[in-house]
């Protein structure tokens, strides 16, 4: 039994699934990809807004990382 | 023991249904109206955060927006401006659109806080509440003032943006707030006078349903006349140059003609719509101006040096 079948079984119990008409599987597939494109254009902000803050530090890592020079 | 589940039918609402619900046009003026208000703050923003803090407000608006369409869907049905959207139509569910407009909301405004700073994240959050609980949940309903008041939320984007440059506020973006602030009730009015049926029927208490036509072509007028100057304000204040000092003069003098010509109407809504219309352009225009005004280096120059 596949995955899908097995969470298809465990959501209907009597085998009564939802068949979803030509439009509602187009609209839920649309839907789906606007929701992965806006997800991924999130983490992108977020990445860009790192390197952008943090700048160079980004490379370097924090202070308490770095060696300590000789006085 | 077997339990009957009703199943909702599946949702058909494509991403342009939800794209509506974020009243993409009243975004696009927040937007702008944000924009101007980060380029005329006198620190200079990196194009990434001022991006980010823009993409946050833009999101921020459309969960208003969304809150609004959830909240009002019943009004919407009886009134012939909004019968189209998603909720009346039937495209989405009302459940949905809360939700949907509860996590932008969030997600907007905990990203602005974290990303940008805290000072705009909690004016984005005032703003959202603004709109969505004082001015849509309480006054729209209540209250002929509901436009005057609920303003303020519409006048807040240009503050935001001063405020995700600097991280503070100060008297410049007040006088941005105090304009829009101004502009809302000739601009909502002039529209309202031919769209009367709809809101007596929908039972929002309007001023022209309220107090009447004749009254309302007054308010109009009265606005008009403290709006213009404040118009002028900024370069009266010596925060901009004289070009835009001109046009929005030039600009305000028009409104102020538009404004008697509604006062005198007493047959058909020609005059009202020609405001509507030309209200639009009034605030674009000054907002256009002070960023012309900024691109020159003449805007705020002396505070940045």
């Amino acid at each position: 039994m596949t995955m899908g079948r097995m969470m298809e079984v465990a959501d209907n119990p009597e085998g009564t699934s939802i068949k979803l008409t030509p439009e509602q599987a187009r609209a839920r597939r649309a839907r789906s990809i606007a929701i992965a494109l806006a997800l991924a254009s999130f983490a992108l902000v977020i990445f860009a807004v790192t390197i952008v803050r943090l700048g160079s530090a980004a490379l370097t890592g924090p202070d308490y990382m770095r060696p300590v020079e000789p006085k | 023991m077997s339990v009957t589940v009703a199943h909702a039918e599946p949702s058909i609402a494509g991403v342009g249904d939800y794209i509506e619900l974020m009243k993409p046009r009243v975004m696009s003026l927040v937007v702008f109206t944000a924009l101007v208000g980060l380029i005329v703050a006198p620190v200079p923003m990196h194009p990434v955060m001022a991006f980010t803090a823009l993409l946050c407000i833009a999101v921020g608006a459309g969960a208003a927006g969304a809150l609004n369409m959830w909240y009002d869907a019943d009004i919407d049905a009886r009134m012939a401006r909004t019968a189209g959207r998603p909720i009346p139509r039937g495209r989405v569910m009302p459940g949905e659109v809360a939700g949907f407009g509860f996590t932008l909301a969030v997600f907007s405004v905990v990203s602005l806080g974290l990303l940008v700073n805290v000072l705009a994240a909690a004016l984005l959050a005032f703003t959202i509440f603004f709109y969505v609980v004082i001015y849509t949940i309480w006054l729209k309903r209540s209250t002929p003032q509901n436009i005057v008041i609920g303003g303020a939320a519409g006048a807040l984007p240009p503050v935001i943006g001063w405020a995700a440059a600097t991280g503070s506020l100060a008297l410049e973006p007040l006088v941005l707030f105090l304009i829009v602030f101004l502009w809302t009730p000739p601009h909502f009015w002039a529209l309202s006078l031919y769209r009367t049926d709809d809101y007596a029927r929908a039972g929002v208490p309007m001023l022209p349903v309220v107090a009447g036509a004749a009254e309302t072509r007054r308010q109009i007028f009265r606005y008009t006349l403290v709006l213009t100057p404040v118009g002028v304000a900024p370069w009266l204040l010596g925060y901009t140059g004289a070009v835009y000092g001109i046009t929005a003069a030039l600009a305000g003098a028009a409104m102020i003609a538009l404004a008697i010509r509604v006062r005198g109407e007493t047959r058909g809504h020609a005059a009202c719509k020609q405001m509507f219309g030309f209200s639009i352009l009034y605030l674009f225009l000054l907002f256009a101006m002070l960023l012309v005004d900024r691109m020159s280096e003449g805007l705020f120059g002396h505070f940045a040096a």
